[in-house]
């Protein structure tokens, strides 16, 4: 009898010590709110910027970290996402905040395209190359595209506002940034921890058994693509409302190395990994500003580092640190 | 009584080989049917073939009555058979706890929208199902690595996982490739305890496929020999003991 109960209670105690532990996540953003206090306008830009690559490395782990599949789409939905803000703003005049939700719905779109040669049995190295093709023709849209893109010069894109009010500062795009950057997290957080996430992670695993299991695989695969285009499309439009200006050569392949990067970086497959990437990843150029000429070597240097040390990225650092920074499916 | 399970003359061919060749059989409810036969000799493929995996070149398959060989996997699955692999089919990245309940993911009733707006519906539906998956760990003994990742587990608790994952939904019609391979001998029982008591308690129809002869003569209530993708006997066990093709079928091969 009191085995049982010994035996009953051990789980359970587990898991609300972990709820405990999680609701810790709250005080980040809470801490994060008197940043612009204490940063000139062009380290806010920074900090700002990585809020951007936080969304962009979310969709892209989900697709890459959680489906497992090597699709390299992911610049193709930021593109969408930055242009549909850009261009609802500056040719139907909307404010931005109108204009976040249909980046991430064209994203979605974008993201459910692009899935088309995986539902189509497409894998690795052949997926990759169809995928980043899939890119590169909406680069070519994006030149072509004149009256509507502005062509390879790109389009100026109207300062932001929010519900009348302009975002004048670089401290009001952070708040405005932060928020959206929170709600992407508890959303995909929520997803990827239910039957959904479960099912992305069985089909990285092993898709004959996901299926014998009864989960219709090519509809998972689409969903996956599809919330990670809306993510990333969301991300485009914070890009979009940052920078100022869209243009075809910020949808690059460099731009695509750099956002894989982060991943790989932060860790495959975790939510937390995808954040941390984006910190290490964006900022990372600050810091080696001083090193003038050498850049770009130390910035290789230290992804070559990271790879080389932490395979699992640095979320497998932090999850070594305490059990609560453990994704769901993270797995050191 | 109506079949649970019925292949009326099946085949399967890849290019000029016929791995599956003619082959008629039923498994009925409460029945525990083995299918043995040498290396090659087509079990697999016929597993395959009923649980959607393998494209079937003539005949039909029914289960409940209804034609499944133009369903895909999971519409098969969903309609209640359930299988194991041979190699092992467990969720490599998910815990033994997750790929339990990734076998009882058709039942966990929450929906996309409900797990975004976090609703009470639906996080009931994932807690409820949680807690069901760590019971049914624990009912098969294997509770105690619920946390545990599946590539963390020994050969044998793998064998158990699978099998569990198999069954959470407690399927009608349940597809077993080899599950005793790589079990210690203590093992091989409880297993064979396990599937007589499905049959025999649950009513389920199990179809087994298993080289450990004497696990296949206590279990089950008939046994089915391939081979050369051909079946050549179809009796009660202590009968196709007895048989001259099937002691051929060994020896030819041996
Ligand atoms: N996908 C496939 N493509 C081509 N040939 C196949 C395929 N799957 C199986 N075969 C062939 O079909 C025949 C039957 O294979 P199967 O795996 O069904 O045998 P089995 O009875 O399960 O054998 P074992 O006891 O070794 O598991 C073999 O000759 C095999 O090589
Ligand atoms: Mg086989």
């Amino acid at each position: 009898m009191t085995d049982i109960a010994k035996k009953e209670s051990l789980p359970a105690g587990g898991r609300s010590r972990s709820r405990i532990g999680r609701s810790v996540f709250w005080l980040i953003p809470i801490l994060l709110l008197p940043v612009p206090l204490f940063l000139d306008q062009y380290r806010q830009y920074v900090v700002n910027l990585i809020l951007v690559y936080v969304p962009v490395g979310i969709g892209f782990n989900i697709v890459v970290g959680n489906l497992g599949l090597l699709a390299f789409s992911n610049v193709a939905f930021f593109g969408i996402g930055a242009y549909t803000s850009g261009v609802l703003a500056l040719k139907l005049g909307l404010p931005w905040w109108a204009t976040v939700l249909p980046a991430g719905i064209m994203g979605a779109l974008a993201g459910s395209a692009a899935s088309v040669p995986a539902l189509r049995g497409v894998r690795l190295f052949y997926l990759a190359i169809m995928t980043l093709a899939f890119g590169e023709l909406l680069r070519w849209v994006y030149i072509r595209w004149v009256p509507v893109t502005g062509g390879s010069f790109g389009m100026a894109v109207p300062k932001p506002s929010v519900f009348g009010l302009p975002l004048l500062t670089e401290g009001h795009k952070f708040y405005a940034f932060l928020f959206l950057v929170v709600l992407m997290v508890i959303l995909t957080n929520r997803l990827l921890r239910s039957r959904f996430g479960r099912a992305f992670m069985a089909i990285k695993s092993n898709e004959q058994a996901a299926a014998a299991m009864g989960i219709p695989t090519d509809r998972y695969i689409l969903l996956a693509f599809a919330w990670g285009g809306f993510v990333v499309g969301i991300g485009g439009s914070m890009y979009a409302a940052l920078v100022g200006h869209v243009t075809p050569i910020a949808f690059d392949l460099t731009e695509l190395i750099l956002e894989f990067a982060i991943i790989m970086v932060g860790g495959l497959g975790s939510l937390v990994g995808s954040v941390l990437g984006a910190i290490v990843i964006t900022s990372a150029p600050e810091f080696f500003r001083n090193w003038l000429g050498f850049q770009e070597l130390l910035f290789g240097v230290l992804i070559v580092v990271v790879i080389l040390f932490l395979p699992r990225g640095l979320a497998s650092l932090l999850a070594r640190l305490h059990p609560i920074f453990v994704d769901r499916y993270y797995r050191d | 009584m109506a079949a649970l399970l019925e292949l009326t003359d099946v085949s399967v061919r890849f290019g000029g080989l016929t791995a599956v060749d003619n082959v008629s059989l039923s498994v009925a409810a409460g029945e525990v049917c083995a299918l043995i036969g040498p290396n090659g000799a087509g079990k697999t493929t016929l597993f395959n073939a009923v649980s959607g995996n393998a494209v079937i070149n003539s005949g039909a398959i029914r289960f409940q009555g209804e034609e499944i060989h133009r369903l895909t996997p999971h519409q098969i699955s969903a309609k209640g058979v359930r299988r194991t692999f041979q190699n092992g089919g467990l969720f490599a990245h998910l815990t033994a706890l997750e790929n339990v309940l990734v076998g009882l993911h058709t039942r966990v009733d929450s929906s996309f929208l409900g797990l975004l707006a976090s609703a009470p519906a639906s996080r009931r539906a994932e807690s409820a199902a949680t807690a069901r998956a760590r019971e049914l760990l624990d009912l098969m003994q294997v509770g105690h690595v619920a946390d545990n990742l599946a590539s963390d587990l020994s050969g044998g608790q793998q064998r158990m996982v699978e099998i569990v994952r198999a069954l959470a939904t407690e399927p009608p019609l349940l597809l077993l490739d080899e599950p005793a391979v790589g079990l210690a001998p203590h093992m091989r029982e409880q297993l064979g305890q396990i599937i007589r008591r499905l049959a025999g308690e649950r009513g389920i129809g199990i179809l087994l496929i298993e080289h450990a002869i004497e696990l296949v003569m206590n279990v089950s209530d008939r046994v089915v020999v391939l081979n050369y993708g051909k079946k050549v006997a179809d009796a009660p066990p202590a009968q196709v003991r007895a048989d001259k093709a099937v002691l051929e079928a060994y020896l030819g091969h041996a």
